[in-house]
C-alpha cells in the first residue's frame, strides 16, 4: 500500500508522541518524531514533511518559534496540538500560521479527521489541485460561481455579508476559522476587534441554514477561538 | 497527599509565629515617634483650652481637670507606659508654671503640691495600665478569630482535596489494575475480555479528564468574588451549542433538547466557565435522573438576567438534598452509589461559577423531574437587537 504522506510530530512527552505515531503508522502514514523546537524546526527543513503536528508545550522554546520558523519558507500544513482552557493560545498558533488546532485530550479519528483535512487543504494551497466550485456537506450546497446557496434543494437567500461569511468557511471547511481571520476577509482589515456584527450575523445565518440553530450541523463554534465549517463528505 | 497534609498542618503554626518579636517589657517601655507626637498633641489641646477657661473664667480651680481629662486621653491612643507617665509629668509642671502663683515661673513649695502631683501621676499610671491591658485583650482575640477563620478555611481545603484524592483513586485503581492486568496476561486473555479491558481503561481516563477539567476551571477564577472572572460579551445560542456539542462528544448517547428564544441575545460571560457548567449539569441530569426522556436545556430572557435551565423527566432530588446540592458535601457521605461519579465536586464547582459571574444558581423539583436553573446578568445597553428585524 503506497505511503499517504509523512507526518513530522514534535511532542516531548514520550507517550503521547508513542500513540501518535502508532496510530499514523497503521494509517499508513510515515512518521518521524522530534523531541524539541529546535529538532523539529531542523527535521522539517531537511525531510519537507507533508504535515507538522506540533505540541506547543515544549522544552527549550515556545511551539510558536516553530511555526514562524517554518512560515518563513513553507505553507505546508501545520496542526497545534493545544491544552484545552487556553483559547488565546490557540488564536495565537493560528494567528502566527497554524492551519489547524486539536485539543488535548483527543481521540485518534478526530486526530485523522483533522489530518485529512489539512493535507487537503495543503494541497489546494500549493496548487496541486484545484479547489472545487460546489461545496457539498449533508443538505447544504454552495455554488461558489453562482454565488448560490441551496438547502435541501431550496434556495436559501443570504445577505452579501452572510453569503462572504458562509462562503470564506465553506472554501475552509473542516478548519478552524478565527473571528478576526473572518471579521477581516469580510469586513476588510480596519474593521476594529468588536466581533459582535459577526455574531449577530452568524446567528441570522444558522436561524436560515440550520433546523435547531442550538444544535448546528453545518457551522460549529469553537468557543473563543472562531467558526469551523463541516467537512464535505 | 501525605506531603500535602504535612504542608496544610503547618499553614496555622506558622500564622502564630507572625507576630512581632519584641519582648513584652521592651513594647511597654518604648519610646516611638508616634507616642511622643501624640502625646503632645493632646497636652498642647488640654493646655489650650485651660489656657481659654482660665482667661474666661478668672478662676484656676479646674485647671487640673483638664490635665486629668488629657491624662485619660493618652493612653487609650499611645502604647505602653512611658507616654502617660512622661505626660503626667509635663502636666504637673504646667499647671504649677502657667497656672498657678506665681506664674511663669516653677514653685513646687506650695502647700498640697506632693499629692497634686501624686493623684496625676497614679492616674496616669493606672489608666496606662488599663488600656494596655484592654488593647492586649483585643489583639489577642483578633489574632485567635483570624486564626479560626484561616483554620475553617483549611478545613474546607482539606476536605475538598480529600474528596478529590478519593475519587480520583477510584478510576485510577481501574486503569492500573486493568492496564497491569493486560501486559501480564496477555496470551491468556481472549480477544473479548482485552477489548473490555482497554474500554474500561478508555471510560475511567474520559472521567479523570472530566474531573481534572472541572478542577482546571476554578483556577480561572480568582478568589471566588464576584466578578472575578475575565468576561466578554457572548452569544447564549452559541455557548448553548459549544456545551451541547461537548456533552454529545464525552457521553454519546445523551438525549438532550435544546430550546431558545428567537430574539438573538449577547451577554457577559467566560464561555468556557458557562459551557462548563452546562455540561456538568446535563451529565448530571443524564446520570442521575434515570429517565427515559430527553433533558430539556432551555434559556428564558427576563429583564435583567437570562435563565438558564436544565430539567430532566426523571426521579427528582430528595428533599433534604436540595438545600446542599450544590455544597459540594454530598460527596463525602459515601451512602450514595453513584458516589463514584463524583457530580457533588460538579455541582459545587458550578456553584463557584455561576457566583464568580454575578449571579445564581437554584435547584428544585418539578411535578416530575428536578430542574436546575442559573441567572446571569445582562447588562442594561442596547445590546438586544432582535435576529428578525
Amino acid at each position: 500500500m503506497a505511503v499517504n504522506g509523512t507526518i513530522l510530530i514534535v511532542e516531548d512527552e514520550d507517550s503521547i508522541c508513542d500513540f501518535i505515531a502508532t496510530s499514523l503508522r497503521a494509517q499508513n502514514y510515515k512518521t518521524v518524531e522530534a523531541k524539541n523546537a529546535r529538532e523539529g524546526i531542523a527535521l522539517a527543513a531537511s525531510l519537507c514533511p507533508d504535515l507538522i503536528l506540533l505540541d506547543l508545550g515544549l522544552p527549550d522554546m515556545d511551539g510558536g518559534e516553530v511555526i514562524k520558523s517554518v512560515r518563513q519558507w513553507s505553507m505546508l500544513p501545520i496542526i497545534v496540538i493545544s491544552a484545552r482552557s487556553q483559547e488565546k493560545e490557540k488564536v495565537q498558533a493560528l494567528d502566527m500560521g497554524a492551519d489547524d488546532y486539536i485539543t488535548k485530550p483527543f481521540g485518534v479519528p478526530e486526530l485523522m479527521a483533522r489530518i485529512r483535512t489539512a493535507m487537503r487543504h495543503g494541497m489546494i494551497a500549493v496548487g496541486g489541485r484545484p479547489a472545487a466550485q460546489v461545496f457539498r456537506v449533508g443538505d447544504l450546497m454552495l455554488d461558489f460561481e453562482k454565488r448560490l446557496v441551496k438547502l435541501g434543494g431550496t434556495e436559501i437567500h443570504l445577505t452579501q455579508v452572510e453569503y462572504k461569511i458562509v462562503a470564506f468557511l465553506a472554501r475552509n471547511a473542516g478548519k478552524v476559522m478565527t473571528y478576526d481571520a473572518v471579521i477581516s476577509h469580510v469586513w476588510g482589515p480596519y474593521m476594529d476587534d468588536n466581533n459582535r456584527i459577526l455574531r449577530v450575523n452568524m446567528a441570522n445565518i444558522r436561524r436560515k441554514i440550520e433546523k435547531n440553530p442550538a444544535e448546528p450541523r453545518y457551522i460549529f463554534t469553537e468557543t473563543g477561538v472562531g467558526y469551523r465549517m463541516a467537512e464535505e463528505e | 497527599m501525605e506531603k500535602l497534609r504535612d504542608l496544610f498542618a503547618k499553614i496555622p503554626r506558622w500564622l502564630m509565629e507572625e507576630r512581632p518579636q519584641k519582648s513584652y517589657w521592651g513594647r511597654k517601655w518604648e519610646i516611638t515617634w508616634k507616642n511622643t507626637l501624640v502625646t503632645a498633641a493632646i497636652l498642647a489641646v488640654a493646655t489650650l483650652v485651660a489656657w481659654i477657661y482660665n482667661r474666661i473664667s478668672e478662676s484656676t480651680v479646674n485647671i487640673v481637670m483638664f490635665y486629668t481629662v488629657a491624662l485619660i486621653f493618652i493612653p487609650r491612643f499611645t502604647e505602653g507606659y512611658v507616654p502617660g507617665i512622661a505626660a503626667a509629668m509635663i502636666s504637673v509642671v504646667c499647671v504649677n508654671y502657667l497656672f498657678t502663683y506665681p506664674y511663669s515661673r516653677l514653685d513646687f513649695t506650695q502647700e498640697g503640691y506632693p499629692v497634686t502631683f501624686f493623684c496625676m501621676m497614679l492616674i496616669a499610671v493606672v489608666v496606662s495600665a488599663v488600656t494596655s491591658y484592654t488593647k492586649e485583650q483585643s489583639r489577642t482575640l483578633a489574632a485567635q478569630e483570624k486564626q479560626l477563620r484561616e483554620a475553617e478555611k483549611e478545613k474546607l481545603r482539606a476536605n475538598l482535596l480529600r474528596a478529590v484524592s478519593h475519587d480520583l483513586r477510584t478510576p485510577l485503581t481501574g486503569i492500573i489494575g486493568a492496564s497491569s492486568s493486560y501486559l501480564e496476561n496477555e496470551s491468556r486473555l481472549s480477544e473479548e475480555e482485552k477489548r473490555n479491558m482497554v474500554r474500561h481503561i478508555g471510560t475511567d481516563a474520559n472521567w479523570l479528564l472530566n474531573m481534572v477539567e472541572n478542577l482546571l476551571t476554578v483556577t480561572r477564577i480568582r478568589d471566588g468574588a464576584i466578578n472575578s472572572v475575565n468576561k466578554s460579551m457572548e452569544a447564549v445560542e452559541e455557548v448553548l451549542s459549544g456545551a451541547v456539542g461537548r456533552v454529545r462528544k464525552r457521553v454519546p448517547q445523551i438525549q438532550v433538547t435544546v430550546r431558545m428564544p428567537e430574539d438573538f441575545i449577547m451577554i457577559p460571560m467566560d464561555a468556557m466557565l458557562i459551557e462548563q457548567v452546562l455540561v456538568n449539569l446535563m451529565e448530571n441530569a443524564h446520570f442521575h435522573a434515570h429517565s427515559a426522556k430527553p433533558i430539556e436545556l432551555y434559556t428564558v430572557n427576563e429583564a435583567h438576567f437570562v435563565r438558564f435551565s436544565v430539567r430532566d423527566y426523571g426521579t427528582g432530588i430528595a428533599p433534604d438534598r436540595l438545600e446542599t446540592i450544590f455544597d459540594g458535601e454530598a460527596l463525602t457521605d459515601g451512602g450514595d452509589p453513584d458516589s463514584y461519579r463524583g457530580m457533588g465536586i460538579g455541582l459545587s464547582i458550578c456553584k463557584t461559577i455561576i457566583a464568580a459571574h454575578g449571579g445564581r444558581i437554584e435547584a428544585k423539583n418539578c411535578d416530575q423531574g428536578a430542574q436546575i436553573s442559573f441567572w446571569l446578568p445582562r447588562e442594561e445597553t442596547d445590546q438586544d437587537v432582535k435576529a428578525y428585524s
